[in-house]
């Protein structure tokens, strides 16, 4: 399909999207970046935390904040995903499996850590069996804080990876 | 007379000597404290009793031995907690799975953090600590503080 | 039938949609399931040594932490036993506004249990509009309590915010409204084959093997035995507000479903009677920093079921043992049981039936025994070979 041809039925996309699409002095932005800004997909883990993140990550995707009108999707399968939403601070149990889930994922892949567990141990921070934050296992991209963060926050830090990602675009257009 | 009285009246005429001390601290409350030997007895005398359901086990790190408390419910109503005293270097007690069979996730529970060793299991298999985690160290055992037990995990592990 | 070889299959440790990560090791004889290792710990933080290194005020906030779904259970069982162990009493008012907070958790618990049991037979019309209204109970504990998740209401000695008169019409508007909502669920639930197809007699749990494996809660409520330890061994309030056990003698999947409906309604009148009949007085009573040294036992009624809490304390700022043994642990050899004979197909509603706080299900790996093959299949596809079967059926 060329580029050019690719037209989105709706208005409000047409406006956002159209800096990505055609411009007469630019290269055109790849499909495949276009469709990972417009929706991630998202893969969530719990690596140990106490449940209160998952639902309300979860909450993020049901009816009263919808972030699916968005584009941002659950996905169950690591392969099909483009964001890791961890949640709770890494047991050495899971510390293995979230690595090998984390390899599963296909690139370009980033994570968000959800939670204060996530972002720092919080509470378990020296119990024996944790290991601790996410970033002692995997490079983080955005930490979203609060015990439990609300569904907004949440929201917001998918929006900042979001930007980030637009960035990293920006970045290499640049180059 | 309260209940209380009744139960504990009972468990006195059948236990006798191998009791050690049995009180009522409050209603619904009982802690009996008996021998090692009069475990298995004492369950299904218990169990024909009405003391059912098994709400846990719980293991405590004294001074002189380790403790174990078993946390009997009488119709979901009157906790009784049957206590017994272990030795610490090689502690071994007989299973009460085949009286009641809910207590095998218990005492696997029980053998992970205190190492104790329930003759008669039928797997004892580590249920809640890592693959990796170190044979012979107990994490809920005194002897082990927190900062000691984080030193002898992640000198392994490289971390921190 | 037989296939003549089993084939051992690998559930978990990740999964797509909610809560923590468990393993499961199925031995499966061509469809039907010849045994179950449970496998946990993925989840294991090391709470019960960490409370031994706090102030008794500080594992107010640990004991929290537990438990994301039933954290008011949680600091509910967890002051309780320091109350017990101090030898004082939380005034009136606290102790109805703990049965409040509590309830209205249970409301929050089970219909979010709904909703999961609802993905989990591939009818997510049904979970998304039981997620929009719970909601509405999520709002009543932010407007109570400040927060959605953890509450922070209770404290030693009492609850640390009042429910201000102001808040009370509020709060009955969204019961009145939740009240509709579950009665019309309840209606659907009944009628829709969907939901009957594949919860009717899946997952059986007579009621004397339930007693015999320790099984609590609901899942031991919908196999028929009465047993609630609000009633048999009264907290809070929870002596003094009239409420029915809810039962049903289905012994499945189903039951278990019904019986958290009824209880989602008891709880509505619950929180109303408590409403009205709540005292005035005091929030709290002041307690020492030192416990004398002692030992208790509480126990809780958890959306899960009974919650048990030991303490036992040095005379110091700190506990000296405490143990936690929350209801799944407790749910787990029940569990087991009902999955033994039953289809592949059905196992994540089987799982989902004892409210876990797992469920995990994610992906799949079938290890054939014989051939030493793996074929790995998520979550998604495997959901599709299930669907596949019922429609056969």
């Amino acid at each position: 399909m060329r580029l050019e041809t690719f037209k989105p039925s709706h208005s409000s996309i047409k406006r956002e999207t159209s800096k990505f699409l055609v411009k007469a002095d630019e290269q055109p932005m790849n499909l495949l970046k276009w469709a990972r800004i417009k929706s991630p997909w998202i893969l969530h883990f719990n690596t140990g935390g106490c449940n209160g993140c998952d639902i309300e990550l979860l909450a993020a995707f049901t009816p009263r904040f919808d972030v699916e009108r968005f584009g941002i999707l659950l996905q169950g399968s690591p392969r099909h995903a483009d964001i890791l939403a961890v949640t709770g601070p890494v047991t050495l149990q899971v510390r293995e499996r979230l690595v090998r889930i984390y390899e599963q994922m296909p690139e370009p892949k980033y994570v968000l850590a959800v939670g204060s567990c996530a972002c720092s141990g919080a509470p378990f921070k020296d119990c024996y069996n944790v290991v601790g934050g996410v970033d002692k296992v995997l490079p983080v991209d955005v930490y979203v804080p609060g015990c439990p963060p609300k569904p907004e926050a949440i929201i917001d830090g998918i929006v900042k990876l979001i930007q980030k990602i637009e960035g990293e675009e920006a970045y290499e257009k640049g180059r | 007379m309260r209940r209380e009285d009744k139960i504990v009246a009972e468990i006195r005429e059948r236990l006798k000597e191998k009791i050690i001390t049995v009180e009522v601290p409050r209603e619904r409350r009982i802690f009996a404290y008996i021998k090692l030997e009069a475990l298995k007895e004492s369950i299904k005398f218990l169990k024909d009793m009405g003391f059912k359901h098994l709400s846990t086990i719980t293991g405590v790190d004294m001074e002189d031995g380790i403790e174990l408390i078993y946390h009997l419910a009488l119709d979901g109503s009157i906790e009784l907690s049957l206590r017994l005293k272990v030795q610490k270097d090689d502690p071994r007690v007989p299973t009460i799975t085949d009286i009641i069979p809910g207590a095998v996730l218990y005492e696997r529970e029980v053998h992970d953090m205190f190492g104790v060793n329930f003759e008669g299991h039928p797997d004892l298999s580590p249920l809640i600590l890592p693959e990796k985690w170190p044979r012979n160290i107990y994490p809920l055992r005194k002897k082990y503080a927190l900062e000691r037990l984080r030193n002898l995990i992640f000198k392994e592990e490289d971390i921190e | 039938m037989s296939y003549g070889s089993t084939i051992k299959v690998p559930f978990g440790p990740q999964h797509p949609a909610l809560k923590e990560p468990e393993h499961f090791l199925f031995k499966i004889d061509g469809d039907i399931i010849v045994n179950v290792k449970p496998r946990i710990g993925y989840n294991h933080r090391g709470i019960e040594k960490a409370f031994e290194r706090r102030t008794y005020i500080q594992n107010i906030y640990l004991a929290e932490r537990i438990c994301g779904i039933c954290s008011d259970a949680h600091t509910t069982c967890y002051v309780q036993a320091i109350e017990d162990l101090l030898g004082v009493e939380a005034p009136p008012r606290a102790r109805y506004i703990r049965v409040i907070v509590a309830e209205l958790e249970r409301i929050h618990s089970h219909s979010l249990w709904l909703g999961i049991a609802a993905h989990e037979i591939g009818f997510d019309t049904l979970f998304m509009h039981l997620w929009r209204d719970r909601e509405a109970v999520m709002d009543i504990l932010e407007l109570i309590s400040g927060n959605r998740v953890h509450y922070a209401m209770n404290t030693i000695g009492g609850v640390r915010r009042d429910i201000v008169s102001e808040t009370i019409p509020k709060v009955i508007g969204s019961l009145d409204f939740l009240e509709k909502r579950t009665k019309y669920y309840m209606k659907v639930l009944r009628s829709e084959p969907t939901v009957l197809k594949r919860t009717v007699d899946i997952g059986v749990l007579k009621p004397e093997d339930a007693v015999e494996l320790c099984a609590v809660g609901p899942t031991l409520r919908a196999s028929g035995v009465k047993n609630d330890v609000r009633r048999d061994d009264p907290y809070a309030a929870y002596d003094e507000i009239p409420f029915n056990i809810v039962t049903d003698d289905g012994c499945d999947v189903f039951s278990r479903i019904l019986v958290r409906c009824g209880e989602i309604l008891e709880s509505i009148n619950m929180i109303r009677y408590a409403l009205d009949h709540m005292p005035s007085g005091m929030l709290r009573v002041r307690v020492p920093m030192v416990v004398k040294p002692g030992e208790a036992v509480s126990r809780v009624e958890a959306p899960r079921g009974e919650l048990i809490h030991y303490v036992k304390s040095n005379g110091s700022t700190r506990p000296e043992r405490y143990k936690v043994r929350s209801p799944t642990l407790a749910n787990i050899p029940a569990l087991c049981k009902m999955l033994i004979g039953q289809h592949v197909a059905d196992i994540p509603i089987i799982l989902a039936g004892i409210d876990p706080c797992f469920a995990c299900m994610d992906r799949l790996v079938f290890v054939d025994v014989k051939t030493n093959k793996k074929k790995a299949l998520d979550f998604e596809s495997f959901r599709k070979i299930v669907r596949k079967r019922h429609e056969l059926l």
